[in-house]
């Protein structure tokens, strides 16, 4: 673009210089005036075109709104009224002055003097030739009178006579006959055919005729009225030569006169030359400023639209782009500094999305340590709107905390208790921590709640912790009443045997001596004291299997053969038990008695349950843990009995809890107590529609 | 003399057509090529008509050149054509107000008339105009000649050039005049 706009300005330059070369008075190239006129036009409508092209691009780029069309229309637009207003002026004006300055050239003054001029010179002419033609015609006589054998010794003594330069004697064929002339005369004694054929016609020829360079011959032709009888017509050619001094003025005048009326002639074709150079001229000249404005703007709103660019790729949130300095201006010095505060704002962002990053590292850090707490941890800001609320909490109040997100305490509709004894506490202790338990009455479960201040500095609230401590107090119970039951056992054991021995004695010394009746009484009350005292013995040894910490043995066990061999005594019982084993399940680490124990006390529990139901049934299965709870062998049992009621199923595991109308109570506080020495898990619960489930994980042998 | 100018004109004759005579144009008469002892020289005869706008130039002191050109070439069915001669001859007319005379000027010949009729009858006649020399053309070759006038309007006056662009007055052509020509053999003349 910029190299044809140089290559066509400068064509057109030099095309111009030649044109105008040419337009003014020289006879240089004016054997290629057209051409050279041609030529201008093409360049002309070759920048023509380049114009037009530019501007349909910049309107195609103005439509579809590329950033910096309107500022390069703009300065395009002042650049070309800086351009064309002037041009245009100077043009106007040049056209008038023009027209004016070629008329001016013509003036009827100058053309009467230049047809005086002329007129007197022929008028010089005419009478010398009249004069030549006097002579002539007098010679003509004098020879007429002659005999015509005498007639060429005659002519030279007329010619002498008359001081004519140059006499020929011819005929009418043009065969000269006799010719005289002065030692000066420069001519030949030619006589030329068309001069001789005219005379003929005409009788007689006079002209004036150019002769060398400038020179001017006067001829006069007359015919020789001969009375003797000849075979042929005579002529006699007088030539006189103009002289020089006056063919000089005559040729001088001439030519101006020539050159004048050839002016006049090609007076509108002046006019056209003039303005057409003219407006080849402006044309030239207004197209290369319109081209070269085109690239003016295009240089002044390329930076700009390179910082667009750049604006849009920082707005879109991209601040790798640069723009390059192309220039040293202010625009350059702009450029500069755009890129400098891009570079300051991507360093900006980067900071602010590596603090961003560790600050949410520490958030899920916070929030895993949060989420993996057993205990229950809520957050409330300081209009007790529940703010943060762990999986423990909602575990253990087992309720779901998510639509109690942001709601103040005083609004809770669910938890309305515990809700209620926050408010209290922290009313009661407004600016130290405090520590209470408390007892969810839905589950049966005690809480340990602390509640505390959090500091001013990270916006103030509180925080409430709390744990379910519900086993922990039955673990307690269950250690106090292995306590009181093995002394009870011990206490009450000791006099049993004395009791049964008296008993004895009494029936062994007394029955001899007594009547039949009385004897028989006798036998029947010492029997039921017997009886008793081992019922009763039964029972503290029951007492005592459960207070003795029995030493267990760990190894290595296959827990479906245990379930297997324990199964087959319970083929008969008339319930249908089910068995589902996973086969490959690694060894469990477990005491085989114990754990058997605890398998028939379970089925046992499950057969009690399950009277009077219509279709007993029960499942024992066994599977190895899935996930994260790997290194575990489950054990399930499920029945389809009458379940736990809800009273029992929070204390189930404790002693003297018990479903049955007849039973110890101590079945599933053994059983407990077995897979806690097996450092197992155990857990029950209800099924719908109805029956229950007791899960036992047991860790797996290494 | 009479006898070369005999068969010259021979066969221009059997090449010329009846042409109508258009005004303000030329017409080529008749043309022919005769061996001479250098070479061979042509002669034309033109009819001319000026046109009011021409005369009216010459009147006021434009000189007009006429440009006769003349081509002789071998048509060659295998190649470009064998141009043997391509000659051109410049014939100056122009009028001496002073005197009131026309001069034709071909070269350093130059003749004056005093009337114009007269002055364009010489004009259109061409006469032993050199062409060629005799080693051009090979003898008992056909070719084809062609000849044509035409006012040179390159070499008026600037001005009148550009009225002569837009004006059809100015452009005074013939059309091309094309004959055969056998070569002689060297002994027939």
């Amino acid at each position: 673009m910029t190299y044809m706009l140089i290559a066509s300005a400068a064509v057109g330059g030099i095309l111009l210089f030649l044109l105008a070369t040419a337009t003014a008075n020289s006879p240089i190239f004016s054997e290629y005036y057209p051409l050279l006129l041609w030529l201008n036009a093409a360049v002309a409508l070759a920048l023509l075109i380049l114009v037009v092209y530019q501007l349909v691009r910049l309107a195609r780029q103005r439509r579809a709104k590329v950033f910096g069309s309107l500022l390069t229309f703009r300065v395009l637009v002042m650049f070309a009224l800086v351009g064309i207003v002037p041009g245009l002026l100077v043009y106007t004006v040049s056209l008038q002055f023009l027209a004016r300055s070629i008329e001016s050239w013509f003036d009827v003054r100058v053309e009467k003097a230049l047809d005086g001029g002329l007129n007197l010179g022929r008028a010089a002419l005419d009478v010398m030739l009249s004069d030549l033609v006097l002579k002539a015609q007098v010679m003509a006589l004098d020879l007429s009178d002659v005999p015509p054998a005498q007639q060429p010794v005659a002519l030279g003594r007329l010619r002498e006579q008359l001081g004519t330069e140059n006499a020929v004697l011819m005929t009418s064929g043009g065969t000269v006959l006799a010719s005289t002339r002065t030692a000066t005369d420069r001519l030949a004694p030619s006589v030329p055919e068309n001069a001789l054929r005219q005379a003929r016609l005409n009788r007689g020829y006079g002209a004036v005729e150019p002769f060398g360079e400038k020179g001017l011959v006067l001829r006069v032709i007359v015919p020789l009225n001969t009375l003797a009888l000849v075979d042929e017509a005579r002529f006699l050619q007088l030539t006189h030569e103009v002289p020089q001094s006056i063919a000089d003025y005559g040729e001088s005048v001439q030519t101006v006169y020539r050159a004048y009326r050839e002016l006049q002639l090609s007076r509108e074709g002046l006019k056209t030359i003039y303005i057409l150079t003219l407006t080849l001229t402006l044309l030239l000249a207004l197209f290369s400023a319109i081209a070269l404005a085109f690239l003016l703007s295009r240089r002044l709103s390329r930076p700009l639209a390179i910082l667009a660019e750049g604006t849009q790729a920082v707005a879109r949130g991209d601040f790798s782009r640069r723009a390059p300095v192309t220039s040293r201006d202010e625009l350059g010095i702009l450029t500069q500094s755009f890129n400098s505060m891009t570079e300051q704002l991507g360093e900006a962002r980067n900071t602010a999305q590596r603090n961003q990053a560790q600050l949410e590292m520490a958030n899920a850090y916070l929030e895993s340590i949060l989420a993996n707490l057993s205990a229950g941890v809520m957050v409330f800001d300081s209009g007790f709107a529940l703010r943060i609320a762990n999986a423990g909490a909602a575990r253990i109040l087992r309720e779901d905390l998510g639509p109690l997100d942001r709601v103040p305490l005083s609004q809770w509709r669910k938890l309305e208790a515990f809700a209620g004894m926050l408010q209290a506490q922290f009313a009661m202790h407004p600016a130290a921590a405090w520590q209470v338990q408390f007892e969810l009455l839905q589950r049966l479960a005690v809480l340990l709640v602390r509640g505390s201040l959090l500091p001013g500095a990270s916006g103030g609230g509180y925080v409430v912790v709390f744990d379910d401590i519900t086993q922990l107090i039955s673990a307690q119970r269950a250690a106090a009443w292995g306590e009181v039951a093995r002394r009870l056992a011990h206490e009450i054991k000791n006099p049993l045997t004395p009791i049964q021995l008296s008993a004895e004695r009494l029936q062994a010394k007394l029955s001899r001596k007594l009547d039949i009746d009385d004897a028989t009484a006798l036998h029947r009350a010492t029997e039921t004291i017997v009886a008793q005292v081992t019922a009763l013995k039964g029972m503290v040894d029951d007492f005592r299997d459960y207070a003795r910490t029995p030493i267990t043995r760990l190894e290595g066990l296959d827990l479906n053969r245990l379930v297997a061999d324990v199964l087959s005594l319970y083929e008969q019982s008339g319930t249908l038990v089910q068995a589902r084993l996973q086969p490959d399940l690694p060894s469990v680490r477990g005491d085989p008695d114990q754990l058997r124990q605890v398998i028939h006390n379970l089925l046992r529990n499950s057969q009690d349950a399950l009277a009077g139901t219509a279709n007993p049934r029960i499942e024992v299965e066994t599977a190895a843990a899935p996930g994260t709870l790997g290194g575990q062998a489950w054990l399930r049992i499920v029945d389809n009995g009458c379940g736990f009621s809800s009273e029992v199923i929070e204390r189930a595991f404790e002693p003297y809890v018990t479903t049955k109308p007849k039973g110890s109570g101590l079945g599933l506080a053994i059983v407990k107590k077995i897979i806690d020495e097996h450092q197992g898990t155990i857990s029950i619960e209800n099924r719908r529609p109805r029956g229950a489930a007791v899960l036992i994980a047991l860790p797996l042998a290494a | 003399m009479t006898r070369s100018l005999g068969w010259l004109f021979l066969c221009a004759t059997l090449l010329l057509g009846a042409g109508a005579v258009r005004a303000d144009s030329i017409e080529v008469l008749g043309v022919g090529v005769e061996p001479v002892d250098e070479g061979y020289v042509v002669h034309a005869d033109f009819w001319f008509e000026l046109s009011p706008r021409l005369e009216e130039a010459l009147a006021n002191g434009v000189s007009l050149n006429f440009m006769v050109e003349f081509e002789l070439v071998r048509p060659r069915w295998y190649w470009f054509d064998e141009t043997a001669a391509s000659e051109k001859l410049q014939v100056k007319l122009s009028y001496l107000p002073l005197s009131q005379q026309y001069t034709v000027a071909s070269g350093p010949v130059q003749q004056s008339f005093t009337s114009l009729a007269e002055a364009l009858r010489v004009l259109g006649r061409i006469r032993s105009w050199p062409v060629m020399g005799r080693d051009r053309i090979s003898a008992g070759q056909s070719y084809v000649g062609a000849i044509r006038m035409r006012l040179d309007t390159s070499q008026l006056p600037k001005a009148v050039q550009v009225m002569a662009m837009t004006s059809r007055d100015w452009t005074l052509v013939s059309d091309w005049r094309r004959f055969r020509f056998v070569a002689p053999e060297k002994e027939s003349r």
